[in-house]
């Protein structure tokens, strides 16, 4: 008498060697997601705020006046922490912004310094004709940057009139008199954590290859269902339900391995670390392991013909990725990308893994997001049970 | 024949539709233990539909099949464990190595441990795939292939195989290696039911040959020897010690009669003619010539038209 639990064995060995003979897949599941990660991370780390590596933003500043005051203007702009200022003429600036050599360039106009000065006293409303206009030349495609320069040169500006207005009260350093102070505050779960691009990176590529090693393993399904082996499978009585059981458990091993592999290289490389719960963590892998294989058995029931149903899946998962912030952080995204993206797994389950890993999250503050990813598996593998269902009901 | 009243195989008054069409149509036929039935007809005959309710992969639409008195209905990996089904196309992981797809079916059948490492093994090497074990099915030539899907069917002994169109595609000298291993099988005491376009061929192997037209039995064998439509063939199986030079063989093919037939297969010759008398007289011209056995044996089967 033959068991379930035999058929299962041999049925998960099977898959699991058909695994380790293609190595394209082994190619795609293991090494691609590290490189990308480590590529992703690379290109988007940045240095913490305060220190010499700091980004600072190139500008060119053009000075067509002169006098005490525009001097010491300049003079705070090209020393600013957060500028990369150089003084050129407004011709170099112009090509400089054009040729996207910088994104912005600022021009002070002749007349600056007298209109600057004149006023007697800060209470004093200037009129209107005779405000000179400090120009922002910007590259039309980074209007951010120009924004950026704009609050910065505002900052200077009323600096250096604060100074001159009430210097027989105010000493050089000025915000020594301001009655508040500003500091900015990381918010987390944990009060050491940091956003790590790298973080980011690995927890988004993992999630992105975990869906692509389901589709996958769905395409063998599909393979096998479309061939003779399927009937041969068949004709050792090997029921739906088991055959079923074994590509699910097989994909979900398989990607726990994956999990396992991009993570330890992230730890090692590049400081990778699961701040928050390690149970949390454990358990959105597994609900991600989960999603990954029911994307599978989804693909293997509704696909039709292998090169379609790839390219179909492909798309998909590109698209699915991209919304819920797999290649770049969410809060890029618009507010309405973001609302929709709610409705997709790869949302809650990169909620699930930023809250556990740099967030620092307790176990407990996961538990949302595993119930979502969850909850996505078991309705797409519900989907495709039901599917697999009828095809072997029309087809038997 | 070994045990050859015992019926091993019956479909009774089996019917299979595919949608309007009507592809076996009320079909009975019963194999005994240790026969070889060689089901043929054209494209469409429904001689795959046939194997393919034998094997349980196909629903039927009436009628019923038992192997040793079992439907698969009730006990359907009892039942699976007699049958061995090998389909019309390679049923076999091409990724992996004979060995490994060999392994796979053994162990879906309930084969495991030193058994399932002894039945390999034996398959192996029955078939002569020992040195190709460890090379990817995907890799293997048209006859090798076909051979391992045959064999994939065969690991955990089933007494009934059912074989859908070995031979088709293969060149001669991979067929003929095929039909000695069908040979093979039968002495093992296996009841085979082959289903071929190519009727010369299995015919030699066969102890039956049924045709089907439209799903029907051309001639409904159901006690298995209708003698009015049955013709007596006899053949002889030899392992020659050297290759003869071939004007001897184009000698003694002008010397025997026509309806002998006589193949070589590197070192391995058959005959194949309608009477004892005729085939002697070929061996005895064969003999003349210098043709010297290493061995042989005859074999005695009835061929159904």
């Amino acid at each position: 008498m033959i068991s379930h639990g035999r058929i299962l064995y041999a049925l998960i060995i099977k898959d699991w060697l058909l695994f380790w003979s293609d190595r394209r897949t082994f190619f795609f599941s293991f090494l691609v997601p590290v490189i990308l990660a480590s590529a992703f991370g690379l290109v988007f780390e940045r240095p913490a705020p305060g220190t010499a590596s700091y980004p600072r933003l190139p500008v060119s500043v053009v000075v067509e006046d002169s006098g005490p005051f525009t001097e010491a203007m300049v003079r705070e702009l090209l020393v600013s922490p957060h500028l990369q200022a150089q003084q050129v003429d407004r011709a170099t600036a112009m090509v400089a912004v054009r040729r996207h050599r910088v994104p912005v360039a600022i021009i002070i106009p002749e007349g600056f310094e007298h209109a600057a000065t004149q006023r007697k006293s800060l209470w004093e409303r200037p009129k209107s004709e005779s405000r000179p206009q400090l120009e922002l030349l910007y590259d039309a495609s980074r209007r951010g940057e120009a924004e950026w320069a704009s609050g910065i040169l505002a900052e200077i500006l009323l600096k250096q009139l604060c100074s001159q207005q009430l210097s027989p009260w105010m000493s050089a350093d000025w915000q020594s008199w301001l009655p508040f102070q500003v500091v900015t505050v990381p918010v987390a779960y944990h009060s050491q954590s940091r956003f790590n691009t790298y973080t980011h990176s690995f927890c988004g590529m993992t999630l992105q290859y975990l869906l692509f090693w389901g589709m996958e393993s769905g395409l063998l399904f599909l393979r096998e269902r479309r061939g003779a082996v399927w009937w041969r499978l068949r004709a050792v009585a090997a029921p739906l339900k088991t055959l079923v059981a074994a590509k699910v458990l097989t994909t979900a091993g398989v990607g726990c391995l994956q999990v396992l592999v991009t993570f330890t290289f992230g730890w090692l490389v590049f400081r990778v670390t699961i701040d928050g719960s390690l149970v949390g963590f454990v358990l959105i892998c597994l609900a991600m392991c989960l999603l990954a294989a029911a994307t599978g058995l989804l693909v293997a029931a509704w696909g039709n013909v292998e090169g379609h149903a790839r390219n179909i899946s492909i798309v998909v998962i590109l698209s699915v990725s991209m919304l819920g912030g797999l290649w770049l952080p969410a809060f890029l995204l618009p507010e309405w990308v973001r609302e929709v993206a709610m409705v997709l797994p790869t949302t809650w389950a990169m909620q699930g893994l930023s809250a556990v890993t740099w967030q620092g999250a307790p176990f407990r503050t996961v538990l949302p997001e595993f119930a979502g990813v969850c909850a996505f598996s078991f309705l797409l593998f519900l989907l495709a049970v039901g599917r697999l269902h009828y095809l072997e009901k029309r087809s038997v | 024949m070994r045990g050859q009243d015992e019926a091993v195989l019956f479909w009774d008054g089996v019917s299979v539709f595919y949608g309007a069409c009507r592809a076996v149509d009320n079909v009975s036929l019963t194999v005994r233990a240790g026969e070889v039935v060689a089901l043929t007809g054209p494209n469409g005959s429904g001689k795959s539909t046939l194997l393919r309710v034998a094997a349980g992969v196909c629903q039927l639409d009436a009628g019923r099949v038992w192997i040793h008195g079992r439907e698969r209905k009730s006990d359907p990996r009892a039942y699976a464990r007699q049958v061995g089904w090998s389909p019309q196309q390679s049923g076999l992981y091409e990724e992996l190595t004979v060995e490994e797809n060999l392994r796979l079916f053994g162990r879906l059948q309930g084969l495991y441990g030193s058994r399932l490492h002894q039945n390999v093994q034996r398959i192996l090497d029955q078939f002569g795939l020992g040195p190709r074990r460890r090379q990817r099915v995907g890799t293997l030539s048209g006859g090798w292939k076909q051979r391992v899907n045959v064999a994939a069917a065969l690991v955990h002994s089933p007494p009934v195989v059912l074989l859908d169109e070995p031979t088709s595609g293969l060149d001669g000298e991979s067929r003929d290696r095929l039909l000695v291993d069908i040979s093979r099988l039968r002495e093992q005491g296996c009841s085979i039911v082959l289903a071929t376009h190519q009727t010369e061929e299995v015919a030699a192997v066969a102890d039956r040959v049924v045709q089907m037209h439209n799903g029907r039995l051309l001639e409904p064998c159901t006690d298995g020897f209708s003698a009015s439509a049955s013709r007596q063939r006899v053949m002889l199986w030899g392992q020659l010690r050297c290759h003869p030079p071939r004007f001897v063989l184009r000698l003694v093919r002008q010397r025997i009669p026509d309806d002998v037939n006589l193949e070589l297969i590197g070192k391995r010759l058959r005959l194949c003619a309608d009477s004892p008398e005729t085939l002697g007289h070929a061996l005895a011209e064969l003999l003349r010539e210098g043709v010297a056995f290493e061995s042989y044996r005859m074999v005695a089967h009835r061929v159904t038209r």
